[in-house]
């Protein structure tokens, strides 16, 4: 027991030294609920972004797709916008305080990725500006990520399609095809050996039916319909799954350091040693809910007699999740595997999840869809505790759930843990 | 103590360590000495309880490790080969956690950390952040680390790779501290001037297997004081033994169609006579070199080859 708690300790110890993490898990979701608000709420139409200036010094296909990937309007939350200008007049902008950051795609880039040689994309970072230059960074660094996989994965067959048809002109025979093709399938299946995470479904709990919100609803004793109770659920779950990934890539730390090794060779059992690191991490996330809901409270008259539920629904259910992330930790060969998957199974259930669009906001169809995965579950649950009656047995069956879940979760992540250390 | 008794421990098909039995005892030494790949991590990671043997039998303090593992750990303190700290933490609160890890807590935790704080010479830097430490300075907290609890048996895998040699003399000075209040310890290395320096007894390992132990007396008394001539050039394997049968007290080591290698009691005096018979059967000899007795030539006498990379 004491060495769960010494652990936890010497986790929270750790984090102390590095705030940014805190102020990033807390800061992204509130950016992009201000923006949020602001965008629907109409204050004159204005909707503020960051404004990314590209430089494309290759003018290829390839960096032409990048610089669309990164104009999409979904590209980084939707908080990114990207436009693309000449070397010059994006130097003189940056330097002026115009825009956020400064993306310079080199020459040579395309061809540098399919003969797999390191290049460098430079970011040059409005200093004047804090946060939204830091989403930049992040996001681009996360599409960096991906693309070093795709070139692992697939640089000969890219090379193929980048060469073209052979005979001038033609198209691509069909024997091309299937190679390339049963190639690609082939690939397809190595990628086993580099992401090797067996299917993990979370959403083992109840379909949340009788507990679902009805936001119309316009009776007294509930909160009005307002931006908080739409938009703050929602982004603290966003900020508590920022929480879980960046703490379940901690057991990198713990193993690349050598740490988890010497953790081995102590008597204590390694389930202390893992339990010891989900407390941190919920102690830091019950912090982080006490704080959006403070928020919510002095913004938007949430009330506060349902707060002690609600905290310890959002620390318990993120205690879960990020046992969930430790095991694809656990199961993964490399750092940088985990950060890929995890981002991956992250980012599409924040936004189905109801995190970037609250569900109310969506079709019904998807909707109904999101409440079933597990952030968009837990999500309705806490939102039906905040602004709804909830019943006892429900609430009881919902917490039985998690336990259950987090149970076998944690157990499994025990049982890795001796052979990742070795 | 540690008692090893026929342990084997095999990747797949590949057999890292084959049967392998020594036994430490408190308040001594033991050298685990041999080249990259002989299977010395491999015996420091089994006895550390990281690795599970594939046979054999490892006991620590009297606890089998593999049948009373946590037991078997209680007393045990682990230098990993490469840093195992905390870089944001201090060096105080490194040993702290790693001391609360063997169960030690309040006024007896703080005295012990500062004891070691002060052993390790970097009780003044107690509070800094390990990632502002010199090389040498984490070396000593990685090894301070291990002592917290007051292990009564210290692994050191190859401690020393890769430190400056101030700080290697420190540590080695360390090491030595700790068996006098009756540690045991057991040292692996590749180095031989460290094994012979430090371990009062020590086994040569190589291929996994354990190819001599003793005493260094004992080991050196293998070589019966003998020296070793290596030469290199080219020789006619067949004729050698012919050549060098008239020679007294030579005896031939290994030899192929590059190298050979000879033993002799005074060597420096018989060397012209060698030259002669060699070139009698019409070797040519393009360098010589000659060795006192000593692990090096121990190893290359048992192995036919040098302990280095
Ligand atoms: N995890 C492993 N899987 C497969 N083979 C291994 C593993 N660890 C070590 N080996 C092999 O076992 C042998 C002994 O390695 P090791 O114990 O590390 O040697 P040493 O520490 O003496 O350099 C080597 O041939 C090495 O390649
Ligand atoms: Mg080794």
């Amino acid at each position: 027991m004491r060495f769960i708690w010494q652990t936890a300790l010497k986790d929270l110890r750790r984090h102390r030294s590095e705030p940014f993490g805190f102020i990033i898990w807390l800061g992204i979701p509130l950016v992009i609920g201000t923006l949020m608000v602001l965008a629907s709420g109409g204050r004159g139409g204005v909707r503020p972004h960051a404004e990314l200036l590209v430089v494309d010094g290759d003018n290829t296909l390839l960096s032409g797709a990048l610089v669309s990937a990164l104009s999409q309007d979904n590209f980084g939350g939707g908080i990114i916008q990207a436009e693309e200008v000449s070397i010059e007049e994006g130097l003189d902008r940056i330097n002026d305080g115009d825009g956020s950051a400064l993306l310079i795609i080199p020459p040579g880039f395309t061809s540098a990725i399919l003969q797999e040689e390191p290049t460098t994309l430079n970011l040059i970072k409005n200093p004047a500006q804090r946060i939204l230059p830091g989403i930049i960074e992040e996001s681009v660094s996360i599409f960096v990520d991906l693309t070093w996989y795709v070139q692992r994965l697939f640089g000969d067959e890219l090379r193929d399609i980048a060469e073209g048809p052979s005979e001038g002109g033609g198209t691509f025979e069909d024997l091309f095809v299937a190679d390339l093709s049963v190639r690609i399938n082939r690939m397809m299946s190595r990628v086993g050996d580099y992401l090797f995470p067996p299917i993990i479904k979370l959403d083992a709990g109840p379909a949340p039916d009788e507990s679902t919100l009805d936001v119309e609803a316009d009776s007294e004793d509930k909160v009005s319909v307002n931006f908080g109770t739409l938009f703050v659920p929602g982004l603290l779950i966003m900020s508590i799954l920022f929480m879980c990934q960046s703490m379940s890539e901690d057991l990198w730390k713990e193993r690349d350091g050598q740490t988890l090794r010497r953790v081995t060779a102590t008597p204590r059992w390694a389930g202390s040693f893992l339990l010891g690191k989900i407390l941190a991490a919920a102690i830091l996330m019950f912090m982080v809910t006490l704080v959006a809901l403070t928020l919510g409270f002095v913004y938007f008259r949430f009330h506060i007699e349902t707060f002690p539920l609600a905290i310890i629904w959002t620390t318990f259910s993120g205690a879960v999740f990020v046992s969930g992330l430790m095991v694809i930790q656990l199961f993964v060969s490399s750092a940088r595997a985990g950060n890929i998957v995890t981002m991956i199974i992250i980012f599409p259930l924040m936004m189905v999840g109801g995190s970037f669009f609250p569900f109310e906001a969506m079709p019904e169809g998807m909707a109904a869809i999101g409440r079933l995965t597990p952030n968009g579950w837990a999500l309705e649950q806490m939102k039906a505790i905040l602004f709804d009656r909830v019943e006892p047995a429900s609430l009881a069956r919902s917490f039985g759930a998690l336990l259950i879940v987090g149970t076998g979760l944690f157990f499994l992540a025990t049982s890795r843990l001796r052979r990742a250390a070795s | 103590m540690i008692e090893v008794e026929g342990f084997q421990k095999r990747y797949g098909d590949l057999v890292a360590v084959d049967d392998v039995s020594f036994t430490a005892a408190p308040g001594e030494i033991f050298g685990l000495l041999g080249p990259n790949g002989a299977g010395k991590s491999t015996t420091i990671s089994c006895i550390a309880g990281l690795l599970t043997p594939s046979a054999g039998r490892i006991r620590l303090m009297g606890h089998d490790v593999t049948t009373e593992g946590p037991r078997s750990r209680e007393s045990l303190g682990v230098v990993p080969q490469d840093l195992a700290l905390y870089e944001d933490l201090s060096a105080w609160e490194n040993l702290d956690y790693w001391g609360s890890a063997y169960g030690l807590r309040g006024a007896h935790l703080r005295n012990r950390v500062a004891e070691v704080l002060d052993r390790i010479g970097l009780a003044d830097r107690a509070k800094e952040a390990v990632k502002k430490f010199s090389g040498g300075m984490k070396r000593r907290l990685n090894f301070g680390c291990a002592l917290v609890h007051e292990p009564k048996t210290l692994l050191l895998d190859e401690p020393t790779v890769g430190v400056d040699p101030q700080s290697r003399v420190r540590l080695l000075d360390l090491v030595r501290a700790e068996t006098e209040k009756g540690t045991c310890v057991l040292y692996t290395t590749h180095y031989m001037e460290e094994a012979e320096n430090l371990c009062d007894r020590l086994a040569i390992i190589d291929h996994g297997k354990i190819i001599a132990s003793g005493t260094l007396e004992e080991l050196r008394a293998i070589l019966g004081e003998r020296d070793l001539v290596r030469l290199s050039g080219k020789f006619d394997t067949g004729r050698i033994g012919e050549a060098l049968a008239p020679l007294d007290g030579v005896e031939l080591v290994q030899a192929d169609e590059l190298t050979l290698t000879i033993a002799s009691r005074q060597a420096s005096t018989k060397l012209s006579a060698l030259f002669e018979a060699l070139s009698s059967i019409g070797s040519e000899i393009n360098e010589t070199t000659l060795t006192r007795p000593n692990l090096e030539t121990l190893f290359i006498k048992l192995t036919g080859k040098e302990l280095r990379e």
